[in-house]
């Protein structure tokens, strides 16, 4: 009997996660998908759009990470100005970079992961969300609402507005920084690093408590993909991408961004709307790889932050000699890692004098019919490609977004935990927990956001091998 | 007795979130908010989960397959009020740049097997499926305004949101005006205040985040483009943005294609 089960896409959730799994005639688990069903069609209506728009409209396909595709849209704008930014510009841009890191991932930890950790998985899901933390327990809550906040008013201070600033531009930024705003911002950095170490202590007493569980998380050897600096130091606005396998190691670095095509396909399947990225020289579907924090923080030679490279020290003791960090739950890990780098990073920016000097843009026009801007979103790799005519009108775009790339990855874990935890014909409250717990693990966008003050949505079904459904549960 | 705590549900359809989330921007009164209201759960989309009745549902995001039909018209009936946030719930959003185009094409070029992915052919906003209490814009929406909303409507009064134009924002702020004094086109003479006339105060033109204006003189304002040197295709542009499918932006678009 047919073991392959196709799934007919009638059952559309917009926008929210689905989940199948397959049983054979013993029952046993033999697959496991995690489907995306929300199409907004981006790369195909910018079409005709102008060059100078892309920026504000690109902003739009997330409101969690905007700043992220602001940022990288830019870059693909100095790509076609064929210009070098003002030194000042880079650095706002940077500072803002990261504050989208803090914001982002303090929102993954502070509001959507720890509530599952200190309420506990089987605890009510109506209170199980921010709201619940604040109940249980009001500082811990508060100090992590204002930590997201810091990263906010980063991006308020510089852009004016939180969600889709208009404020960077192809060849730089549009408004220079001012010592009064650089001072209120630094006054935060004591408080930030502080609530940064407290987030990192409280996840090693939950690496205790759920050591268990963590080892059906994810737990497999992939290909790691994120940029490094030249010198090999943990990277996100710029430098070049290095390739790392499961084992530890490099095998393909300082890759030019603008070559990325060469490196990463995309392939689809019928049952999803997120698209596939593999990496070409393994093919599809061996060449699964993961990008965001669990990958940046495995690559990187060093962090050249001080409190945050000790940290990455002790991650890096956890793999043993010579290994990656494979297990997707230690994502949680790397990315409080890089919200301390971040934090720290932010008060050497912003005690630069530099970033104060009032030239923060350059001009020109049209110059390349061909732009890439490349830069690390919160969740991983960001890619915007831009195709141009002389006047600037948009001929083609390709946009290969964070989430994405971590699919293949995203489903391996999935059906991971369906293999560990399904029994039988039922799914259970505590199934649905761990499966939600384990998507989280990559802050996924398009969860993240539609649970932002609650649960995620999630519709999952069981089938037999004759594709009959035996059980399917939502909320 | 304890007075119950009205319930208030966020339900999402195709947009970014960006708007849901300015709920959670609102660092300094989200304790105070988690105090006075019950956020529900943002409860998915099933006939057997939508566990209303709520006071007040938040809408975000437009209408773009034949599900969301059905599931908008499930959260009508269990929402005593039914308030739209941003500019997708309220007009369609940047999504609605397909509706010119033909969403079959798109499809297949983006994806392999297109034949599975179901969708309308347009992106439309919640209020022309269902009746909408209040329609909160911005693309994304104020923290503010929806803060004044829900207050509003907690309280049964009627929200005090401007709906005169950006050009009175920009004179509140004193901002010297991007077009008369810089030719730079705006779209504020015919947007809805809301933003703080932000694009203006970097020097910019603003570009409708807002949506249109109550009774935009929208033709008066494309002549004064084409004076500026502006070309139709530019105009098209110009009006056809977060909010193209708002009527008075649409029709102006449609004019200069």
């Amino acid at each position: 009997m047919s073991k392959t089960v196709t799934i007919a896409p009638v059952t559309r959730i917009e926008g929210h996660a689905k989940i199948t799994i397959h049983l054979d005639d013993k029952g046993t688990v033999t697959d496991a998908r995690f489907h995306v069903n929300e199409f907004r069609g981006f790369e195909k209506f910018c079409e005709g759009r102008l060059m100078w728009e892309m920026a504000g409209i690109t902003s739009r396909i997330c409101g969690i990470c905007p700043t992220s595709h602001l940022i990288t849209s830019a870059k693909a704008g100095d790509d076609i100005l064929a210009v070098a930014i003002p030194p000042t510009a880079e650095k706002l841009r940077r500072l803002i970079t990261l504050a989208q890191w803090i914001q982002s991932h303090a929102l993954s930890f502070f509001h959507l992961s720890s509530p599952d950790f200190l309420l506990g998985f089987d605890s009510d899901p109506a209170t199980r969300n921010i709201f619940g933390l604040i109940a249980k327990d009001k500082e811990f809550a508060r100090r992590g609402i204002r930590l997201r906040k810091f990263g906010q008013e980063i991006i308020e201070v510089l852009g004016s507005r939180r969600i889709h600033t208009p404020w960077a531009v192809a060849g730089g930024v549009r408004e220079p920084f001012e010592v009064s705003k650089r001072d209120y911002l630094l006054a935060w950095i004591p408080e930030a690093r502080e609530t940064a170490l407290l987030a990192l202590k409280t996840l090693k007493s939950i690496h205790e408590n759920f050591s268990t569980d963590i080892p059906n998380y994810g737990n497999f050897r992939s290909l790691f993909v994120g940029l490094v600096a030249p010198d090999g130091a943990l990277e996100y606005y710029d430098g070049t991408i290095r390739i790392m396998d499961g084992g530890g190691n490099i095998i393909a670095d300082k890759i030019d961004p603008h070559s990325y095509s060469d490196q990463f396909g995309e392939a689809t399947e019928d049952w999803s709307y997120l698209k596939f990225p593999y990496y070409k020289p393994l093919g599809y579907p061996q060449g699964m790889y993961r990008v965001g924090p669990l990958a940046r923080v495995n690559i990187c030679d060093y962090i050249d932050t001080p409190l945050a490279e000790e940290e990455r020290q002790i991650f890096k003791a956890m793999a043993g000699q010579a290994e990656a960090v494979n297990n997707s739950f230690y994502y949680h890990y790397a990315r409080l890692i890089e919200l301390l780098f971040a934090v720290e990073k932010a008060e050497a920016l912003l005690n630069d004098p530099e970033i104060l000097n009032p030239h923060v843009r350059s001009k020109a026009m049209i110059n390349r019919l061909m732009g890439i801007g490349v830069s690390e979103a919160p969740r991983g790799t960001l890619f915007h490609q831009y195709w141009v005519d002389e006047n600037g009108v948009l001929q083609k775009v390709n946009l290969i977004i964070a989430t994405a790339q971590n699919n293949l990855a995203m489903n391996r874990t999935v059906r991971q935990l369906a293999m560990r935890y399904i029994d039988g014909n039922k799914i259970t409250d505590g199934i649905l927990n761990r499966i939600e717990a384990g998507i989280r693990c990559f802050d996924p966008c398009l969860s993240c956001s539609t649970h932002a003050a609650g649960q995620m949505p999630l519709h999952v079904q069981l089938f037999d091998a004759d594709h009959r459904l035996l059980d399917e549960i939502r909320r | 007795m304890v007075p119950k705590k009205p319930k208030i549900a966020v339900f999402k359809f195709a947009s970014c979130d960006g708007c849901q989330l300015s709920l959670l921007d609102a660092e300094d009164e989200l304790l105070l908010v988690a105090g006075a209201v019950e956020i529900a759960n943002f409860l998915e989309a099933s006939r057997r989960v939508v566990k209303g009745p709520y006071d007040i549902g938040l809408v975000e995001g437009s209408i773009t397959t034949p599900h969301d039909v059905e599931r908008v018209r499930e959260i009508r009936k269990e929402c005593r009020v039914l308030i739209t946030i941003g500019a997708c719930a309220t007009a369609g959003g940047i999504q609605a740049l397909r509706n010119w185009k033909d969403v079959k094409e798109f499809t297949r070029i983006v994806y392999a097997s297109p034949e599975y992915i179901s969708t309308l052919d347009r992106s439309m906003p919640v209020g022309s499926y269902v009746h909408v209490d209040f329609e909160l814009r911005g693309c994304p929406i104020n923290k503010y305004q929806l803060l004044e909303v829900l207050n509003a409507f907690l309280n049964n009064r009627k929200p005090t949101i401007p709906t005169y134009s950006v050009c009175m924002e920009c004179k509140l702020k004193g901002t010297v005006c991007v077009m008369v004094a810089g030719g730079t086109p705006c779209l504020g003479p015919a947007t809805q205040a809301g933003c703080g006339a932000l694009c203006p105060s970097y020097a910019r033109g603003c570009y409708g985040c807002f949506g249109p204006m109550e009774n935009p003189n929208t033709s008066a304002l494309s002549r004064h483009f084409t004076e500026l040197g502006e070309s139709n295709l530019d105009i098209m542009l110009a009006f056809r943005g977060f909010n193209a499918y708002a009527e008075a932006f649409r029709k102006e678009s449609d004019a200069h294609e």
